[in-house]
């Protein structure tokens, strides 16, 4: 684990290089973006970015208030009875048509 | 090296937060050093070629349209996708039955809602890196999460067999049987998505997607009143005649043809799989906006193409793809015609392509599994196989003899604009959220744009229950 944090530290000195932004190491070529080389790829990404660590982080569940409640159901409400007059009438405008 | 689609025992339980930091700076770098996965070297690829073209955009003096042209692309889609077959049919319903009018500035308003919404899905994607579907599912939980996927796999479905109703009637002007004209549209669908590249993906779609504007030239054919394309643009008249409860139809229709729940989720999955991080949200605006212009310029374009029709007093009521087209012709000749036509074809073809990516992004994030277009087929089946099935599922329906596609084509719009309150309630929930969004939470006048946008289709779903409950309120 020691020796991971110490590449890890020198891959991140090599973000620092002159005449090269942040965020592109200047020692990464694109034919090195492989999965051989999973530090190279990794410096490419936001620590949030890799599909593993968006697997192990979840954002946890919304307390909702009474009232975000109550807006929710009535706009549950709303498209259930509106879904039933539309397929009503839908069905009548067809019906009659034939 | 890669890892696997599960693995809970290692992958579970730590609070998401948003950060920019680098991967290979967390903390977390020395255990995900070992579980990089293909997905992650083709993202890694096409952040390197935006971080270059990044240091070119300010050292070279064109370098900054080479980052645009990295960058764009899930907002053009997304409107370019919108303007798919039953929505151009919208339009065209617009110009036949009440020419160069009221309907000219409400789809430039329509449009406007549109990217109000979608940019706050360019936000949602490039802070966290996660899918609408997934997203709602981790701060709602499951129960609310389940409904709206519901609201979303039903409409997508149902949009996506209107999609191939617009392929088979398309190529049906030009004598294409059905079944070679959906099997075609299915073999183009495959093609797209077997390149398992994101970039390669979205290029073919949209160069598929521009010829949506084959509308312009069908509706410069069509020969239209400049002036009053003009006045009408300033004052929103004439309004249209007639049944009031038939004008509050085309209304719901045409919203339901520029905001619908399927754009919510696509650009967001969309934005994520291609990798955009919080500095490209600017780039993402413009990306939103440019689709959002385009696509309201070949609506209009749509609409005037139509405008002969009402003209010569041709009733269109009951006109599909093949029908406006035919009727067309002696009007605006065969070369307009076939335009509009190829239109309409273009139209559901890209249409297909999206809403069916759509459905497998959030199936793929609700399962947790893959779900990410640049991964290979072997480890992300269950995401091709949902996006390949819906749309085989959808051009099967079309096909079936006597199945009622004009209910399906009738509903489509009317259920996309019913089923956007709830859907937008989440965004604004979402995108208001800090846990969620850091900094980048809604301002005060996204807030008041995103409610107002919400409240109008609230109105407009409720107006139209009620001129159907009550037909004798508006004359209906």
């Amino acid at each position: 684990m020691d020796s991971h944090h110490a590449d890890i530290s020198e891959n991140q000195g090599a973000l620092a290089s002159p005449g090269v932004p942040a965020g592109v190491p200047s020692d990464v070529k694109p034919e090195q973006l492989t999965l051989s080389d999973p530090r190279a790829v990794l410096s490419m990404l936001e620590a949030d970015q890799v599909v593993a660590a968006k697997r192990r982080t979840h954002f946890g569940r919304k307390n909702l208030s009474f009232g975000t409640k109550a807006l929710l159901w009535a706009l549950r409400v709303y498209v259930v009875a509106m879904l039933v007059i539309v397929f009503i009438s839908v069905y009548q405008a067809v019906h009659a048509a034939r | 090296m890669n890892a696997p689609d599960k693995n809970p025992s290692q992958l579970a339980g730590y609070t998401a937060h948003p950060t920019t930091e680098s991967a290979v700076a967390s903390a977390a770098a020395p255990e995900l050093i070992g579980l990089v996965t293909h997905e992650d070297v083709d993202r890694a690829r096409d952040r390197w070629e935006v971080a270059h073209a990044r240091v070119q955009g300010r050292t070279k003096t064109f370098g900054g349209f080479r980052l645009l042209w990295l960058l764009v692309g899930p907002g053009i889609l997304v409107f370019l996708g919108e303007n798919d077959a039953p929505s151009m049919l919208s339009y065209s319903a617009d110009g036949s039955r009440y020419g160069v009018g009221f309907f000219i500035p409400f789809v430039v308003l329509t449009f406007i809602m549109g990217f109000i919404v979608q940019e706050m899905t360019v936000r949602l994607g490039a802070v966290t890196h996660r899918g609408h579907a997934e997203l709602i599912f981790d701060r709602f939980g499951k129960f609310w999460g389940f409904f709206s996927m519901g609201d979303l796999i039903f409409g997508n479905f149902l949009t996506l067999v209107t999609e191939f109703i617009g392929v088979r009637a398309g190529l049906g002007f030009f004598g294409v049987r059905p079944a070679i004209a959906v099997g075609g549209a299915l073999v183009i669908v495959v093609a797209a998505i077997t390149t398992g590249r994101y970039w390669t993906w979205e290029r073919i779609t949209l160069s598929l997607a521009i010829f949506n504007g084959l509308f312009i030239p069908a509706a410069i054919l069509a020969r239209p009143d400049w002036h009053a394309v003009g006045h009408a643009m300033l004052t929103w008249m004439p309004f249209p005649g007639g049944g009031r409860y038939e004008i509050l139809l085309l209304i719901l229709a045409t919203i339901g043809a520029t905001v619908t729940p399927w754009m919510l989720f696509f650009q967001q999955s969309a934005v994520v799989d291609k990798g955009m991080q919080p500095r490209d949200i600017n780039a993402g605006r413009f990306d939103t906006l440019l689709g959002a212009l385009l696509a309201s310029v070949f609506a209009i374009a749509a609409i005037l193409a139509t405008v002969p029709l009402f003209h010569h007093g041709i009733n269109a009521a009951d006109f599909q793809g093949a029908q406006f087209a035919e009727a067309l012709e002696p009007l605006i000749g065969h070369t307009g015609a076939a335009l509009f036509a190829l239109g309409i074809f273009e139209a559901g073809i890209v249409a297909a392509i999206a809403i069916s990516t759509s459905s497998a992004y959030a199936f793929g994030e609700v399962m947790q599994t893959g779900h990410s277009l640049n991964r290979p087929l072997r480890e992300a089946w269950p995401f091709y196989l949902t996006l390949f099935g819906s749309a085989c599922a959808a051009a099967a329906l079309v096909l079936i003899p006597r199945f009622p596609l004009e209910f399906v084509v009738l509903t489509v719009n009317v259920i996309a604009v019913l089923a956007m309150p709830p859907a937008l309630t989440f965004l604004l929930l979402l995108v208001n959220d800090p846990e969620v969004m850091g900094e980048h939470v809604n301002g005060f006048w996204a807030n008041v744009a995103g409610v107002t946008v919400t409240i109008l289709l609230i109105i407009a779903g409720l107006g139209f229950g009620l001129a159907t409950v009550f037909p004798k309120w508006l004359g209906g």
